[in-house]
């Protein structure tokens, strides 16, 4: 029992789910035609990209955190969060398709992409020393990098400890010489990526919180998904030493991080709900108005359920409920995040077809045919979402923002008034489902090869021993 | 562990008379470890121990004493969910029929301003009201007299008790030679009130 054994049965399913997925996530490319920039398959894309990205990183950061501050509770699993880590390498090639798209051009997920859009407003170009492609792919590149290097030295040394570790413990050492700089280098730089490849799909938005926001989503993803795989892993009769206490611990992570994300979804939403100022209330008045089902579902899943479920001492305890709770709220930030991107650029879009058009001089003409599209390309359209377009205090606000361009104002009115149901956008469609189980197929296919390949306790590890004695 | 801070105050008035007292016997030990091995020993020689005092919460010692988990977390959600309806039905009430006020344009229902405070007064409501059911079983608070074994069961000593109000002198023999086997600091005695 000393190496994890990757069976052909588990690989088949994660591969094979992999595989569909990519299937589905291709066939989304035709989806969408070229009328709407392919945005169904580009927001799945980035979607998916990041959040799984996203929980490499922060099984990173969990890992230099606890290393550097001498937590022993943690040990006997670490490799688990080093195979996640690992997952850095293909995150990086994930946004190397959505890099390549950005300089050709393919999609149109970021307004400030777009030239003439950005020198036609005061906004984005004020901006545009931080959101352009260049910023964009350097960012991406040299930080994951950077992350990946840390991360895979670390694991060099962690794996060498088995067989060449002492009791001088250097190899120990050593792991917290590099888990310092990696725990500053995530802490520093990963709110660059969510700004850059989240944050910035709604350019004219801005939220000093939401790096925050979103790293506790992807943390709580983080630890359900350690939960998940734990509980696998034990079931097949590995980590023995993993009882009760170490799923308690991780239980009260899944618990008080979910509150964490509950409080920060709270101050950044009440902060501008307070303030009312127009370019920052518009990002919740478009998802309270045409996304409620994203907008409340979201809390639902995410602060209700975790909040009753985990709240007693018992259900922390138990493997069951502990599960249970893991998927919905791993399925939750999914859906966060998806609530983060979706409505966007969505939004990004329309407004682009709006410009565009407004320069052709058939302003109306061609966004109908637009709306008319979208209609019939998605196949499953329903205008049961259109009746609430009484009142839209961003569209107004919108007026006052770019009252440079005043002759489009009808435009980009016409966009936000009623955004049609569109499924894949307005909530999760078949299709987004169907990628995401393939993303998750293929990041436990990645993990648990990895995982394959060193043994699954770190015997030599100074704080296994008392990793093993762990009591909650 | 709580139940271990609960209750390092046993009854110790000036009554001597051990007919309208408890006469208890108890050993200190000076290391957590030691306690929890003397508590394990005396479980294997069906001793009946009446109580175990310590200075902190000891982890495992629940189990070995077959302790009922407290019941103060039920308290503390009860005063917790009746802060919580204070609050949020106060500020309604104030806002929206005593004095109704416009702040920044909001309706005078402003739900989502209503719940920082309605947080604030759930914590408070359940901390005050947990903290004062906690002294009230145990008979501390302010004016209360201390009732402990042993001074330094407050600071760095581990007691186990024993009741030998109706033990016979071989009985308390073999107590002690229990308590010299287990490593046992010191010895005492001392008559409680019942």
């Amino acid at each position: 029992m000393e190496n994890f054994v990757f069976s052909s049965r588990a690989k088949l399913i994660t591969g094979g789910t992999a595989l569909f997925g990519l299937l589905l996530l291709i066939f989304s490319y035709f989806v969408d035609g070229g009328e709407a920039h392919h945005m169904r398959f580009w927001t799945n894309l980035l979607h998916n990209a990041s959040f799984f990205t996203g929980i490499a990183i922060i099984a990173c950061f969990a890992y230099a955190a606890f290393t550097t501050a001498y937590a022993g509770w943690f040990v006997q699993f670490k490799r688990v969060w080093e195979s996640f880590g690992m997952f850095i390498l293909p995150g990086i090639f994930l946004f190397g398709v959505l890099i390549v798209g950005l300089w050709m051009h393919s999609h149109h997920l970021y307004h400030w992409n777009d030239e003439a859009a950005v020198l036609a407003d005061p906004i984005l170009t004020h901006k545009s020393a931080f959101l352009n492609p260049v910023w964009y792919t350097g960012a991406t590149i040299i930080i994951l990098a950077v992350y990946y290097w840390l991360i895979s030295t670390i694991r060099k040394i962690s794996i060498d400890e088995d067989t060449n570790g002492t009791t001088d413990y250097s190899h120990h050492k050593r792991i917290k010489k590099w888990a310092a700089p990696m725990l500053a280098a995530i802490g520093f730089t990963s709110p660059f990526l969510i700004w850059q490849w989240i944050m910035s799909i709604d350019a004219h938005w801005y939220s000093t919180m939401f790096a925050w926001y979103a790293s506790a989503s992807l943390f709580v993803a983080m630890t359900a998904l350690t939960i998940m795989l734990l509980i696998y892993l034990k079931s097949r009769g590995y980590y023995p030493g993993i009882n009760q206490e170490h799923f308690h611990d991780l239980g009260k992570y899944l618990f008080a991080i979910s509150i964490f994300w509950t409080y920060v979804w709270f101050s950044q939403f009440m902060l501008i709900w307070y303030a009312n100022v127009g370019e920052e209330t518009i990002y919740f008045k478009l998802r309270m108005d045409q996304y409620p089902v994203l907008f409340w579902g979201n809390l639902l899943l995410n602060f209700i359920a975790p909040f009753f479920i985990l709240m007693r001492n018992d259900t922390k305890r138990k493997m069951g409920t502990l599960f249970f709770a893991s998927a919905i709220v791993f399925f939750g930030h999914w859906f966060d995040f998806f609530n983060m991107i979706k409505p966007g650029a969505r939004e990004a879009m329309i407004e682009m077809v709006a410009h565009h058009d407004a320069d052709h001089g058939e302003e109306h003409a061609t966004m109908d045919a637009h709306a008319g599209d979208d209609h019939a390309a998605a196949g499953h359209d329903d205008h049961a979402a259109a009746g609430h377009g009484d009142d839209h205090g961003h569209a107004a606000d919108d007026h006052a923002m770019a009252s440079h361009d005043g002759d489009h104002g009808d435009a980009a009115d016409h966009g936000h008034a009623d955004l049609p149901f569109k499924s894949g956008f307005t909530i999760p469609g078949l299709l987004e489902i169907g990628i995401f189980l393939g993303f998750l197929g293929g990041f436990l296919f990645f993990v648990l090869s990895v995982l394959s390949r060193a043994p699954l306790e770190p015997k030599k590890d100074p704080y296994f021993e008392e990793s093993l004695h762990h009591h909650t | 562990m709580a139940d271990a801070m609960a209750h390092s105050g046993v009854p110790v008035g000036t009554a001597t008379a051990s007919d309208t007292g408890r006469n208890i016997l108890f050993g200190l030990y000076d290391d957590e470890e030691k306690l929890l091995d003397a508590v394990k020993a005396a479980n294997a020689d069906h001793l009946d121990i009446d109580e175990v005092y310590t200075p902190f919460p000891v982890h495992g010692l629940d189990p070995l004493l077959g302790l009922e988990e407290s019941r103060l977390h039920q308290a503390g959600f009860i005063f917790g969910s009746i802060g919580c309806l204070f609050g949020f039905g106060f500020m309604t009430w104030v806002f929206t029929r005593d004095w109704p006020i416009i702040f920044g344009g909001k309706p005078y229902w402003s739900v989502p301003a209503f719940i920082p405070i309605t947080f604030e007064l759930t914590v408070l409501f359940a901390a005050v009201g947990m903290v004062t059911v906690f002294y009230i079983i145990c008979g501390l608070g302010p004016g209360a007299e201390p009732r402990r074994l042993h001074d330094r069961i407050t600071d760095d000593k581990f007691c186990i008790a024993f009741d030998a109000t109706d033990l016979s002198s071989d009985e308390i023999d073999g107590l002690k030679g229990f308590f010299s086997r287990t490593g046992v600091e010191s010895v005492h005695t001392k008559v409680v009130p019942v």
